[in-house]
């Protein structure tokens, strides 16, 4: 049902500056493993490497493995249909579009064998308050509910595995437990999740594994019982308190 | 000369200019794409619909769904050409490579069709209705009403199909659109292949009004170019408003001004509408409209 998502050896550099540079990020299959770190780390140049997404066109090399096969250096378009989605950093919502308009693209529901497809109707269950704004364009939304629509956008594509850039930048807390609780549930369902995230401490809620990326390197990784107590993380996260 | 008739004819023009237009709309809107060559594609779907008559000896219907299939992939062939300027929207060399593409047509179809002038023959041109003062062709009643239809039809396609929903998403955000799994360069080729198809369309239907010529595509691309702006830049329903006002002004102003100085007062009212709307310029994001 689930993917297991192997990284190795991935190198993404913006013309000769390197970005990132991890050597290896697997995330075993129906967990949730988040990667934290300051600002400009490299969190968002990783995960778009992942999915061979970006704005900028940086320089890729290594390997992405979904469930052993090589997906690296595929076509995004490829890649999404293959069961890898991102939800991007910022803006993962079409303004122009109504909220049903941003949903109507969607996996066909024989993706293929191991992935679980989302009607709109499904991402309404899981969103009731997209259906109330089925009709209102993504650039009317609130920033809660353009998350929960980018969220929802990315379930209709019938991912094995989701990456998810700080999607809960801006939020109200009472959105963000909302929509981690949300990422939680659709893990124990059986989804792989890679999340992106600078809210530490509403991570450490859900997440099975936390790692942190310092200048492109993951310089920690561990389940998220060990690294609550991880000096690093307690200084610079969790406000020096204890974990 | 009664100034009805002269309304009349403007909007019969007026409807040419939009239909010509509606696939530069379409390009401009969806793709935020120039396409200098659309005056000899026009060119060239009139004289593939009249070199297939005078081949096939089939009717005139038939050489229009000929040529329409022939536009379309002149515009195919040209995405595939252009595709990385495309991708990357590097207006200038666009600009630049599409009037190339414009020129080669039209020495292509120089030297396939002769420099003569000819005849694109409709049997509807010669069918006229009288209404008391007033009267126009069959032909005309034919543009006027496919012209609609094709408007509406587009309306339809952007706001209610899967495809149109994707052109949607490429128009604001092409590269948030490929994480949609969609194939945002087949995107890109249906946009193209609709404005060849369209302009060879527009060239049937208007082209037998008048004779035609290899060299005629360049009065072409600036009325399209003018029914455009005029229009806002890339709005579908301000292309049809533009084009139609566009035909009641030159037909007005040439009766009642000077036909000779209408050529003129059309580049006057582009400027004044550029000088005093620049913001129109930016395409708008919600061009389905
Ligand atoms: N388009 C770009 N061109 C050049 N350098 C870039 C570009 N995007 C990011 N970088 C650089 O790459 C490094 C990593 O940036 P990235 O956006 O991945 O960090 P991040 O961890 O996601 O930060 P944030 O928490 O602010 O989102 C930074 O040093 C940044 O300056
Ligand atoms: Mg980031």
């Amino acid at each position: 049902m689930s993917a297991r998502l192997e990284i190795e050896n991935l190198r993404v550099a913006y013309g000769a500056s390197q970005a990132v540079a991890v050597d290896r990020l697997v995330v075993e299959p129906g967990t949730l493993a988040a990667v934290v770190g300051a600002n400009g780390a490299g969190k968002s140049t990783l995960v778009n490497a992942i999915a061979n997404w970006s704005r900028a066109a940086p320089r890729v090399e290594g390997a992405v493995r979904m469930d052993g096969e090589d997906i690296a250096g595929r076509a995004a378009h490829e890649i999404v249909k293959r069961g890898l989605q991102l939800v991007p950093e910022g803006r993962g919502v079409f303004m122009g579009l109504t909220v049903e308009e941003n949903l109507r693209e969607g996996a066909p529901s024989d993706a293929g064998p191991g992935r679980r497809s989302y009607s709109i109707d499904d991402v309404y269950e899981l969103f009731p308050r997209l259906r109330e704004r089925r009709s209102t364009a993504g650039g009317s939304l609130s920033g809660g509910e353009r998350q929960m629509l980018a969220v929802g956008r990315a379930l209709r594509m019938a991912p094995k595995s989701l990456l998810l850039d700080e999607p809960s930048i801006g939020l109200a807390p009472r959105f963000v437990a909302l929509l981690l609780r949300t990422i939680r549930s659709l893990v124990d369902d059986g989804l792989t999740v890679l999340l992106v995230e600078q809210n530490v401490r509403a991570a450490m809620e859900v997440t099975d594994v936390v790692h942190l990326l310092e200048r492109g390197r993951l310089i920690a990784s561990g389940p998220v019982d060990e690294m609550r107590d991880d000096p690093r993380i307690v200084e610079a996260y969790l406000g020096g308190g204890h974990g | 000369m009664n100034l009805l008739q002269q309304v009349v004819n403007g909007v019969i023009i007026g409807h040419a200019y939009a239909l010509v237009a509606v696939g530069w709309t379409m390009l401009l809107g969806a793709a935020r794409l120039v396409n200098f060559g659309h005056g000899q594609m026009y060119m060239v779907g009139a004289f593939v619909a009249w070199w297939f008559m005078r081949l096939t000896g089939l009717p005139y219907p038939v050489a229009v769904v000929a040529a329409v299939l022939v536009g379309a992939l002149i515009g195919a062939v040209m995405q595939r050409l252009l595709m990385r300027l495309t991708l990357s929207r590097d207006l200038v060399s666009l600009m630049i490579v599409t009037l190339g593409f414009g020129q080669m047509l039209e020495g292509a179809a120089g030297l396939t069709f002769g420099a003569r002038p000819q005849t694109l023959t409709s049997p509807f041109q010669s069918m006229t209705l009288h209404f008391g003062a007033i009267w126009f062709t069959v032909q005309d009643v034919i543009l006027v009403v496919a012209t609609l239809v094709v408007f509406l039809a587009l309306r339809l396609l952007l706001n209610a199909t899967k495809f149109g929903v994707a052109v949607r998403m490429v128009a604001e955000d092409p590269v948030l659109t490929r994480l949609a799994g969609i194939d945002i360069a087949r995107v890109y080729m249906g946009i193209f292949a609709f404005e060849g198809a369209a302009v060879a369309f527009a060239a049937t239907l208007v082209a037998p009004r008048t004779p035609i010529l290899t060299s005629m595509g360049f009065d072409q691309v600036v009325t399209t170019f003018v029914v455009v702006v005029l229009g806002g830049i890339g709005s579908v329903g301000g292309s049809y408003v533009a084009g139609l006002s566009l035909g009641l002004f030159t037909a007005l102003f040439g009766a009642l001004v000077s036909p000779a100085y209408t050529t003129a007062a059309v580049f006057a009212l582009l400027i004044a509408v550029m000088a005093l709307r620049p913001g129109q310029l930016a395409a708008s994001a919600n061009f389905a409209r």
